[in-house]
């Protein structure tokens, strides 16, 4: 019999973390509905919940496919069952890769981009926890409108993103042009686009953009 | 009498879904802990990559604990604090949460009361992430296989699938950073102008100078460091901004 590789492993674990992760996730509505016997009009849930599924289920089909390459199997599995993908554990796998200099498509960029992803959600986790548990009652202060901090917490993804840009988009700047020229363009006539449509057409216009140069011999 | 939103039950929910992320984390950390020693990566790389990736989470985590406080007026602060700690997403709780809220007829900027409405919400909060977790088994190693064979094909190949994989993330990381550029949202409570630009900036700016000295002057322990850093500096900027720079100026947005 074939000796299972670390990735077999990784991908049948996965899928036992990810059922089983269903599963719990359905039990807290279903625990809440129970405990308060607060069952909600089958109607007015689908009604809401039909709004919500058109927005982040097409998204959702458009994120695996788009991260998985980039985050490999462990970092996967794990980003999309403790969430805040875009905004932290890609970047944060990404980040990771380049500093240990490893591929995100090679079996040392896997580990290192589990391990970094695993921190990530650990690190999460404990700042909520704690913010919620020991802070809860001084939050409202640091994030209120008259509070000298409400700068910095609305400013997060640009200080995030433009740090992340400056390592990458420093590195092929001639791939990075186009695809936010692309988009500042899209912005002029439709400023509301949200950035999940957005992610979209800047990734074709990048990879579009990378080809055309790439046979152009213009990157090698 | 203890609010619903925030009774014992619904701490012990809290705990068992938290405890259930941290368990995961820490397994498949150990995995590839003992695979990444397997391969020869040196334990200064991996404790590196312990390091940077926990300074990195401080500012989004705290970010995201600030949304977590925003939907607590209206849904206690524990069912917001469980949906943004297990498959939540800083964007999506605080659209979903109002779209469930809109369509039962009450607001994000009002306290729910009613035990139903209130268990409404938590059904469409969950079942509106929970595909991505379903998908996720069926097509994470399928796409990884056909990812590996245009990548293990040859060298031509193997250079093509690298050149898409960087053009990919950079169309990610292009997307946030238009948005900062010249972006609106619908209720006109974040649009992009002065202040994100100048954030953007500093951020871009910061990271280049530390990046800068630590190549130069060789502080290797450094690296892992300049990233978060850059950040961290960016939000201070913001704050001097906001505190120093004319009212006029910060506040200034291209669709005001």
């Amino acid at each position: 019999m074939n000796k299972k590789t670390y990735m077999d492993k990784v991908h049948i674990w996965g899928k036992i973390w990810c059922y089983t992760a269903l599963a719990v996730f359905i039990c807290i509505p279903l625990a809440i509905s129970i405990y308060y016997d607060a069952w909600p009009d089958a109607p007015t849930v689908l009604k809401a919940f039909s709004k919500v599924a058109l927005i982040y289920w097409t998204s959702s089909i458009i994120e695996v496919i788009t991260y998985t390459p980039m985050l490999g199997a462990g970092g996967t599995y794990l980003s999309f069952i403790t969430g805040n993908i875009t905004n932290l554990k890609l970047p944060c796998g990404l980040n990771a890769m380049e500093n240990a200099k490893v591929r995100a498509n090679s079996e040392e960029g896997e580990v290192i981009s589990t391990i970094a992803i695993g921190v990530s959600s650990i690190v999460t986790t404990v700042v909520i926890a704690v913010g919620v548990l020991c802070f809860a009652p001084f939050l409202p202060k640091l994030t209120a409108d008259d509070s000298i901090f409400k700068a910095a917490f609305d400013q997060v993804l640009p200080a995030l993103f433009g740090a992340l840009g400056a390592s990458y988009l420093g590195k092929h700047w001639k791939i990075s042009v186009f695809p936010i020229l692309v988009g500042c363009i899209i912005l002029i006539f439709s400023p509301t686009l949200p950035v999940g449509t957005m992610i979209f057409i800047t990734i074709v216009a990048s990879v579009a953009g990378a080809l055309v140069m790439y046979k152009l011999k213009l990157i090698k | 009498m203890t609010d619903f939103k925030e009774s014992p039950f619904m701490y012990a929910i809290a705990f068992v879904a938290i405890g259930f992320v941290i368990v995961q984390s820490v397994f498949f950390i150990v995995k590839a802990w003992k695979r990444a020693k397997e391969l020869g990566i040196k334990s200064e790389t991996l404790r590196q990559t312990v390091v940077s990736s926990a300074l990195f989470t401080l500012a989004p985590a705290v970010a995201i604990l600030a949304t977590v406080i925003v939907l607590a007026s209206s849904l206690g602060i524990v069912l917001p604090w469980i949906r943004l700690s297990v498959v939540g997403n800083l964007a999506y709780e605080t659209v979903a949460a109002q779209t469930a809220l809109d369509a039962l007829g009450g607001s994000i900027t009002q306290e729910v009361t009613d035990k139903v409405q209130f268990s409404a919400v938590a059904w469409v909060m969950t079942l509106g992430v929970a595909f991505g977790i379903f998908l996720v088994p069926l097509l994470c190693k399928k796409i990884l296989n056909k990812v590996g064979k245009v990548v293990n094909k040859d060298e031509k190949s193997s250079r093509l699938a690298d050149i898409v994989s960087a053009a990919a993330f950079i169309g990610i990381i292009a997307a946030f950073i238009v948005r900062e550029i010249n972006g609106k949202t619908a209720d006109n409570s974040d649009n992009a102008g002065f202040l994100s630009i100048a954030t953007l900036l500093a951020s871009v700016l910061i990271y280049l100078m530390l990046d800068f000295f630590t190549k130069k002057f060789k502080w290797k322990k450094f690296e892992p460091f300049v990233m978060p850093s850059a950040m961290f500096g960016a939000m201070a900027v913001a704050i001097l901004l906001t505190q120093y720079a004319p009212a006029s100026l910060v506040n200034w947005t291209w669709w005001s």
